[in-house]
C-alpha cells in the first residue's frame, strides 16, 4: 500500500512536470501579454517594464524554473492584469468549485445508480426502456444547451437566482449550486444509469448471485448487498474521473451561471491572456486529478477484495 | 488614445438584403429629409432635469475593470468607477462643454507654457483630508513614477518632468509647483493651448496620503478620492463594486443616489449580460447586444426607456497614403465615392448607424463641418473616373485587412463586394486578431485600406488629428521602420503639421477650432488620407419609471451624479 502510493505520487510530480511545462509553452505561444491589444495602447516603454517586472525578458528555460521554483513554496504569482494574488483568487474560487462539483457528483450518482439498477432488474421492462431512451437522449444533448435552457426558463423561479443578478442579492449557497449542479450532471447520470446496468445485468448472472438466491436470502439483499457493490466498480471508476474533470472546473457551466468557480476564473484568464492564472488553474486541475485517481485505485481494493494494489 | 476593437454585430439576413441596394447615384451627406435623417437612429435629446431627492440604489452590470485606482483605471469599466469616486481639476459635460471642478478657474502664460490652477478652499477627501495643490502633485507623481509602470500616465507626457520620471531619473514632477495651497502651478515642456483639457482624464486626480504608491494593494482595492460617490467596502474582485453616496461633498452639487451597485459580469457576454439584466429587473442601466438594436428600440423608445446619443468618435477605413495602389487622392477618393454607406447602413445595421461626411464627429458640435469629407459621398460614376485617373485599373489588387471577434465581418464584406462591383478591383481581403492588424498596420510596406475606430479621450478636435495625422504622430524615423505612433497611415504635409501647431499655440478657443478646421479641409476634404464610414453613436436602456436625469456623459459612462429617484 505505501509502496503504491509512493509510486502513484511519484508519477503525479512527473504528470505536474510535463503538465506545466506543456501549458508554459502553450502560454509562451500566445504571444506577448503587454502588447497593446487596442482596447489600450501601451506605450513601448511600459511595455518594457512590465515585462522585466515578471521576467519575460529573461529566456524561456530561466522563467519555467523560476516558476516551478515559485511553486514548491506554493507561490502563484501575481497576474498580469492587476496584479493580485494568484492564490488568493484560486482560494475565493476553488471551494465553490469544490461545492458545484460534489452536488453535481451526488445527483449523478443517485440519478444514475438508481435508474441504471431498475433498468437492470427489471430487463426489457417499460422502465428500461425508459432509462435508456432517455439516458441516450441526455448524453446526446450538448451541456450548453441545458444549461441555456434553464437559466432561460428556469432561473428566478422558485428559489432558483436570476442570471445575473445583482452581486448585493446574497443566496444561500445550495440555491446557486442546484441548478449549474443539475446542468453538469444530467450527462454524467445518463452515463452512469447505463454502465450501471450493464455491469448489474452481467454480475446478475455470475455463480454467487445465483448462490446467494440459493441460500434463500431476501431479494433486496441479494441486489442491494452482493450484486451492487460489485456492479459499483466501473461506476466508481467513471465518477472518479468526472470528480476530477469537475474539479477542474465546468468553463462551460460555469460561465453561463455566471458561477464564480475556477472553470469561469479560467474561461476568462484566457481570454485576458492571463498567463499566470490560466498557469495556476491547470496546476490544480492536475493535482486534484492525481490525487482522486489515487483515490479510485484504492477504492477498488476496498469494494473487490481480489485486486491487490502492490 | 483610445483605439475600439469591437464595433457591431451584425445578421446575415441583414447583409443579404443589401444585395439589390444602390447603383444610383446618391449623397451619403445629404441624407435629409425633411429634417428626418434617412438612415441612422436619431438621438435622444438630453433628458429633462429633475430636481434631485436623495435615496435610491441604483443598479448596473460591467466586466471586471483593469483598475479603479486612478494611476491605472483605463477602459470604460474602470473609468466608471474611477470618474465618480475622484474629481479633478475640470469637469466636462456630455457635450464636450467645460466647467470648473476642483479648479474655480484655470489661465495660462501667452504661448502656454505655464498654466496656473486656482483651487477651491475646503474640499475634502472621503476621510476628511483636505484636497489642495500638494494632492494633485502627489496623484500626480504616484502614477508617473517609473515603478508605476502605469499605462494611462501617457497623457501627462506634456508636463516638465514626466521623462525623467518614467526613465527612473527623478521621484518628483519638476514642472509641478504645490508652494500655495489653493495654487497648483503646471510648467509644460510641450506648450498646449489645451493643457487644461487633459486634466480631466482620471489620471490627473488627486490623491490622499495614505494612498502610498501605485502598488499598495489595499487603496487599489478602495481608492480614497474627493468625488460625489466613495467605496462602501473593498472591490470585491469578479462580483462587484458597491459606490456610496459622499454627503461631505463640496466640489460640486452633491450626488442624489444613496448607493450605486455594479455587478461584474463575465465579458465574453456582457452586453447581452446587461441586456437580461434589463429584462428581469437586476438592472436599472444597459447596453445593448447590435444585433438586438432594431428589436430593443422598438420595444423601449415608446417606454421612454431608450438612449441614443452621437458620442466623439469615428469609425473609418485607414489608407496607406505611401504605398501603392492608395498614394495618390484619386485613388482614395475612389474607394470612397464606390462605399454606398447608405446601404450598408441600412442592410447591415439595419438603420443604426450614421454615415459620416467628416471626420470630426458632431458630437464636438463647435468643430463639426458637415460635409467637410467631400468625397464621403457615393458616386460609383465619379469613382470610376477617378479610379482610371490614379490608375486603378479594373483588376488591380487592393489589401482590406479587419479585425476578426469584433463583429466586423459582415460590413468588411459588403465594403469589399461594393469596391469590386464600382471598380472591378481585385480585394485581398482578410481578417486576423486585433494585435496582428495593429501590427500589420506599422510595417513599413503595409497597403491598401484597415478597418479603424477612434474615441477622443479630450473634447478637442485636436485629439482627432494630431495623433491619427500627424507627421509627429508616425514614429517611424524612415519609411523603412514601423510606425510605432498612431499615425499609421504615415499621411505627413507640412502644412496640416504647421496649422496643428498654430492651433496648439493659440489660446484662443474660437480662433483655435477654426484652425483644427482649416487642418481637417485639407487632410480629409483635399487629401482624404484617411476614409470615414460612421460615426460612432451609443444606446442604453434606462429605467426611467424609477429614475430620471439619466444621460451618457462625454466618455460615455451614465451621469451618475445626477441621477436621481422620480
Amino acid at each position: 500500500m505505501t509502496r503504491f502510493v509512493a509510486r502513484r505520487i511519484a508519477q503525479a510530480v512527473l504528470v505536474l512536470l510535463v503538465a506545466t511545462l506543456a501549458i508554459f509553452l502553450a502560454t509562451f505561444a500566445l504571444g506577448d501579454p503587454f502588447a497593446s491589444t487596442g482596447e489600450k495602447v501601451v506605450p513601448p516603454e511600459v511595455q518594457a517594464i512590465d515585462r522585466a517586472k515578471f521576467g519575460l525578458d529573461k529566456p524561456l528555460p530561466v522563467q519555467y524554473l523560476t516558476y516551478l521554483g515559485n511553486l514548491v513554496h506554493l507561490d502563484f504569482g501575481v497576474d498580469f492584469d492587476q496584479r493580485r494574488q494568484v492564490s488568493s483568487m484560486l482560494a475565493e474560487t476553488l471551494p465553490n468549485t469544490i461545492r458545484l462539483a460534489l452536488v453535481a457528483i451526488a445527483l449523478d450518482v443517485l440519478i444514475g445508480v438508481i435508474a441504471g439498477v431498475i433498468a437492470a432488474v427489471k430487463r426489457y421492462s417499460f422502465t428500461d426502456v425508459l432509462v435508456t431512451v432517455s439516458s441516450t437522449l441526455a448524453i446526446g444533448v450538448p451541456t450548453f444547451v441545458i444549461g441555456l435552457v434553464l437559466v432561460g426558463y428556469v432561473s428566478g423561479l422558485w428559489i432558483f437566482p436570476v442570471v445575473p443578478r445583482s452581486f448585493t442579492v446574497q443566496v444561500p449557497w445550495w440555491h446557486e449550486v442546484l441548478l449549474p449542479a443539475f446542468t453538469l450532471a444530467i450527462i454524467d447520470a445518463a452515463f452512469i444509469a447505463r454502465l450501471m446496468r450493464g455491469s448489474m445485468l452481467e454480475v446478475l448472472r455470475s455463480d454467487y448471485i445465483r448462490t446467494a438466491r440459493s441460500k434463500g436470502l431476501p431479494e433486496r439483499v441479494v441486489i442491494g448487498k452482493h450484486a451492487m457493490r460489485n456492479s459499483m466498480i466501473p461506476v466508481v471508476t467513471y465518477v472518479g474521473i468526472s470528480l476530477g474533470v469537475l474539479m477542474g472546473g465546468a468553463i462551460i457551466t460555469e460561465t453561463i451561471f455566471q458561477y464564480n468557480g475556477i472553470g469561469y476564473l479560467l474561461a476568462r484568464a484566457i481570454q485576458a491572456n492571463n498567463a499566470p492564472v490560466i498557469m495556476a488553474v491547470v496546476v490544480v486541475s492536475v493535482v486534484v486529478f492525481v490525487l482522486l485517481s489515487l483515490l479510485v485505485d484504492i477504492l477498488y481494493a476496498y469494494l473487490d477484495p481480489r485486486i491487490r494494489l502492490d | 488614445m483610445r483605439k475600439i476593437r469591437t464595433g457591431t454585430v451584425l445578421t446575415l439576413a441583414a447583409l443579404l438584403s443589401l444585395v439589390p441596394a444602390g447603383c444610383a447615384k446618391r449623397p451619403n451627406v445629404g441624407t435629409q429629409n425633411g429634417g428626418v435623417p434617412l438612415v441612422g437612429f436619431p438621438q435622444t435629446p438630453p433628458p429633462p432635469h429633475v430636481p434631485g431627492k436623495p435615496g435610491g440604489v441604483f443598479r448596473l452590470g460591467i466586466v471586471e475593470p483593469v483598475a479603479i485606482d486612478p494611476y491605472n483605471s483605463q477602459e470604460s469599466e474602470g473609468n466608471l468607477v474611477t470618474e465618480n469616486l475622484f474629481t479633478e481639476l475640470i469637469n466636462v459635460g456630455p457635450d464636450g462643454s467645460v466647467s470648473p471642478g476642483v479648479a474655480t478657474s484655470w489661465t495660462s502664460n501667452p504661448d502656454c507654457s505655464q498654466w496656473i490652477f486656482t483651487l477651491q478652499h475646503g474640499t475634502t477627501f472621503h476621510n476628511g483630508e483636505p484636497v489642495d495643490s500638494v494632492a494633485f502633485k502627489r496623484g500626480w507623481e504616484r502614477a508617473a513614477a517609473r515603478s508605476a509602470a502605469s499605462e494611462v500616465a501617457y497623457h501627462m507626457n506634456e508636463v516638465q518632468g514626466f521623462d525623467a520620471m518614467q526613465a527612473g531619473a527623478a521621484d518628483h514632477l519638476s514642472g509641478v509647483d504645490a508652494s500655495a495651497p489653493d495654487r497648483l502651478v503646471v510648467t509644460l515642456a510641450h506648450p498646449d493651448c489645451e493643457f487644461y483639457l487633459r486634466t480631466f482624464k482620471t489620471v490627473f486626480s488627486p490623491v490622499p496620503t495614505v494612498a502610498g504608491p501605485a502598488d499598495n494593494k489595499a487603496y487599489n482595492d478602495q481608492p480614497i478620492g474627493n468625488g460625489p460617490f466613495m467605496m462602501a467596502g473593498p472591490w470585491q474582485h469578479d462580483r462587484g463594486i458597491r459606490l456610496k453616496r459622499f454627503d461631505g461633498y463640496a466640489a460640486g452639487p452633491k450626488a442624489n443616489l444613496a448607493e450605486v451597485d455594479i455587478t461584474i459580469l463575465p465579458s465574453q457576454s456582457a452586453a447581452q449580460g446587461e441586456y437580461d439584466g434589463f429584462n428581469n429587473g437586476t438592472f436599472d442601466w444597459a447596453r445593448l447586444p447590435t444585433p438586438l438594436l432594431s428589436q430593443a428600440r422598438a420595444t423601449y423608445q415608446p417606454r421612454g426607456e431608450w438612449i441614443s446619443k452621437k458620442t466623439a468618435g469615428i469609425n473609418y477605413l485607414l489608407p496607406m497614403v505611401t504605398t501603392p495602389p492608395l498614394n495618390s487622392v484619386a485613388a482614395r477618393k475612389a474607394i470612397s465615392e464606390a462605399i454606398d454607406r447608405v446601404a450598408i447602413a441600412r442592410g447591415v445595421f439595419q438603420g443604426s448607424q450614421v454615415p459620416a461626411d467628416a471626420f470630426v464627429p458632431p458630437a464636438l458640435p463647435d468643430a463639426y463641418q458637415s460635409g467637410v469629407c467631400t468625397a464621403c459621398r457615393y458616386d460609383p460614376a465619379d469613382a470610376k473616373k477617378l479610379a482610371q485617373q490614379a490608375g486603378l485599373a479594373p483588376g488591380s489588387t487592393v489589401n482590406f485587412q479587419f479585425n476578426t471577434g469584433g463583429g466586423h465581418e459582415e460590413w468588411t464584406a459588403a465594403v469589399t463586394q461594393q469596391l469590386k462591383r464600382n471598380l472591378g478591383l481585385n480585394v485581398n481581403y482578410s481578417g486576423v486578431p486585433f494585435t496582428d492588424l495593429l501590427n500589420n498596420e506599422q510595417q513599413p510596406g503595409a497597403s491598401g485600406i484597415f478597418r479603424a475606430a477612434w474615441g477622443a479621450d479630450y473634447p478637442t478636435p485636436g485629439n482627432f488629428l494630431q495623433p491619427l495625422l500627424s507627421t509627429g504622430a508616425i514614429g517611424a524615423n524612415s519609411p523603412s521602420q514601423p510606425a510605432t505612433g498612431d499615425n499609421r497611415g504615415r499621411y505627413s504635409n507640412p502644412r496640416f503639421d504647421q496649422l496643428l501647431a498654430q492651433a496648439a499655440a493659440t489660446p484662443d478657443k474660437g480662433q483655435r477650432i477654426t484652425l483644427y478646421q482649416q487642418a481637417e479641409q485639407l487632410a480629409i476634404g483635399q487629401d482624404l488620407a484617411e476614409i470615414p464610414l460612421w460615426f460612432r453613436q451609443q444606446f442604453r436602456l434606462a429605467n426611467t419609471m424609477k429614475f430620471a436625469n439619466m444621460y451618457l456623459d462625454f466618455a460615455e459612462e451614465p451621469t451618475l451624479a445626477e441621477i436621481t429617484l422620480r
